[in-house]
């Protein structure tokens, strides 16, 4: 008799803005069914806006995810920029573009480096980790800090590319040129990787419209989608970044977690590009519209109607839309779209026909903010008898498979 | 309705004032406000084209079916607010993503809806990934998305009252209240 099981993943990590229980339905080890239900800790960001004015709120929108704080905080600021019709400078926006390309590569690292930690390739991890160390450091020449920079102004930004910053930022292009190559081969030489995540939590691309995926799970399937290309801002209008998609580089398109693996990695080359490039035609100028913040705030309590910003973050479109009231100094509102909230709609179509070992990559492939699986809680139908699966046990099936998959291959 | 996508479906690729035209022609005084931004950026002044519309209610479908004959409609995110007597439902779409550098409109639909009757046509037979965004709708202003299948919390936690509508300016939102544990929804700063 076939026994149905019912497995609730989560609850979330507490650095999501919307995080998210699976609810998987399992026959054996095989997913048969899933649903998804976020919201275990909705802070209420949104909320907290009307009492705090549109500089005050940059901070919230930095809050708003711990990895990609800098996309939150600039798509926000180009919504009031927007409603408020201020011009940032173009020295500025280059400048934004530069920090949103270093995210990008220490974000894509860390997704990289603990994807192969779920499948339990140690040595990848680490060296993964080790290289991402240089970004950081990167990140912190450029601001002062490693995780929420601070660096974001409404109007422009708060701190400028000295001719230092500029030499660190070409040494770590130089650097990852040279070290990230063994990592690449490491990985993707690798046969057992290859096999452990081939086919794995595939998404067709037709499901992928459908579901409105972005980022690199919705180019991972093979859709020719990203905001920098499709409709480019700040230094992407100037230099041209086009989509990377597997069928262009391996001439095939699975849709699988591997191919969001790949995606991944080709966008860390993608960036070093970029941010040479950006750096070469860095354009002279100021990089505020407002010298003095309170110039900037009377500008803004001044301002009415509805502003809208849309980057490409590291995991895919941030969208932000705020509205301004006339003579009212807070945000009179303020909606917030992180990657993720679009991307963990195509979860149940992932998971469906893969195994639990599995599905612990599964969510992580979408790279989402909650990578702290708490628990999973089974239970069984016919006899009510409930176990709990902790992450570690669940980070430890993962394992097993792939040394089985490493055993029979005899690897 | 069937969602938008079909293998053998041939995209349209259309500028912010032809698309606004079509729509102009379409709904008629349907269409109650229309308006294009161009937000130009980078050392070329290269524009980003924003079409922004309000529909009525009643015609809140065929706009988005008409969107829909020329791309599927990426969809981003919707927002809302209280307005007083009516209710706004902002829906954020994108059109010709996948169609090249600089291709992509974004369109803005905005329906106001009267608190009195707060229900919308829902979306999603059309676009299955509108799902978590009409829920939340529902769940923060109360607007009721007739057609959605799943009208369960999405965000809220639960064993939420959910005769509380977190965004809500009036009687209905979270002000004065209390959680099931007692303590205040909303507590003053300071």
């Amino acid at each position: 008799m076939t026994k149905t099981y019912k497995l609730p993943i989560g609850p979330a990590h507490v650095g999501l803005k919307e995080p998210v229980t699976a609810w998987l339905d399992i026959e054996g080890e095989r997913i048969v069914d899933a649903n998804v239900r976020p919201g275990a800790i909705h802070r209420g960001i949104e909320y907290m806006s009307r009492e705090r004015n549109p500089i005050q709120c940059i901070f919230l929108a930095e809050r708003v995810c711990g990895i990609c704080s800098f996309s939150h905080s600039i798509a926000y600021a180009k919504a009031v920029e927007d409603a408020a019709q201020i011009a940032t400078p173009v020295r500025a926006q280059y400048i934004r573009s530069l920090v949103l390309e270093l995210e990008r590569v220490h974000s894509h690292i860390l997704w990289l480096s603990v994807a192969c930690y779920s499948i339990g390739f140690d040595s990848a991890f680490h060296l993964g980790m080790a290289l991402r160390e240089k970004v950081m450091d990167a990140l912190e020449a450029l601001t002062g800090n490693r995780v929420n920079y601070a660096v974001t102004a409404i109007g422009g930004v708060r701190w400028d590319v000295t001719p230092e910053v500029d030499r660190c930022v070409r040494d770590l292009v130089a650097y990852y040129r040279n070290e990230f190559q063994p990592y690449y081969d490491a990985v993707i030489n690798d046969p057992v990787v290859k096999a452990r995540l081939r086919d794995v939590g595939v998404l067709p691309e037709a499901d992928a419209v459908r579901l409105n995926a972005i980022g690199p799970t919705g180019r991972g399937s093979g859709l020719r989608a990203d905001v920098r290309e499709s409709s480019p801002y700040d230094a992407y209008a100037d230099i041209p970044v086009k989509s990377i998609v597997p069928q262009d580089y391996f001439g095939e398109c699975h849709g699988d977690v591997l191919d969001r693996y790949l995606v991944r990695l080709l966008e860390v080359y993608q960036s070093l590009d970029l941010l040479e490039k950006i750096l070469d035609g860095l354009p002279a100028g100021p990089i505020a519209a407002f010298p003095k913040p309170v110039a900037g705030l009377a500008k803004m309590k001044m301002a009415e109607g509805f502003g809208y910003g849309c980057i490409e973050a590291p995991r895919g479109a941030c969208t932000h839309a705020v509205e301004l009231k006339k003579g009212d100094e807070n945000l009179y509102m303020w909606k917030v779209c992180a990657p993720t909230y679009a991307n963990s709609q195509a979860w149940p179509l992932m998971f469906i026909g893969n195994e639990i070992a599995d599905a612990a990559l599964i969510i992580n492939s979408v790279d989402p903010c909650i990578s702290c699986t708490e628990r999973m809680i089974v239970t069984d139908r016919t006899t009510d008898r409930k176990a709990v699966y902790t992450k570690d046990e669940l980070l430890k099936m993962s394992r097993q498979k792939t040394a089985e998959l490493r055993r029979r291959m005899g690897k | 309705m069937e969602t938008y996508v079909g293998t053998d479906k041939k995209v349209t690729v259309k500028t912010a004032a032809e698309i606004e035209a079509m729509l102009k022609e379409r709904l008629g005084d349907a269409l109650t406000a229309s308006e294009i931004r161009e937000y130009k950026t980078g050392v070329c002044q290269l524009p980003a084209p924003h079409l922004l519309v309000t529909v009525t209610r009643e015609k809140f479908l065929d706009l988005v079916d008409a969107l829909g004959e020329l791309d599927f409609p990426h969809f981003h995110v919707m927002s809302g607010n209280d307005d007083g007597e009516t209710i706004r439902q902002i829906s954020h779409f994108s059109l010709f993503r996948r169609e090249g550098r600089g291709k992509e409109v974004t369109v803005t639909v905005t329906v106001h809806i009267p608190k009195n009757d707060l229900v919308i046509p829902s979306l999603h037979s059309r676009i299955p990934g509108i799902d978590y965004s009409e829920r939340e709708m529902f769940e923060m202003l109360g607007i009721d998305h007739d057609g959605q299948p799943n009208k369960d919390l999405v965000f809220l936690p639960d064993g939420w009252d959910r005769s509380i509508l977190p965004w809500r300016r009036d009687e209905k939102g979270p002000n004065g209240k209390n959680a099931p544990d007692g303590t205040p929804l909303v507590r003053e700063l300071n």
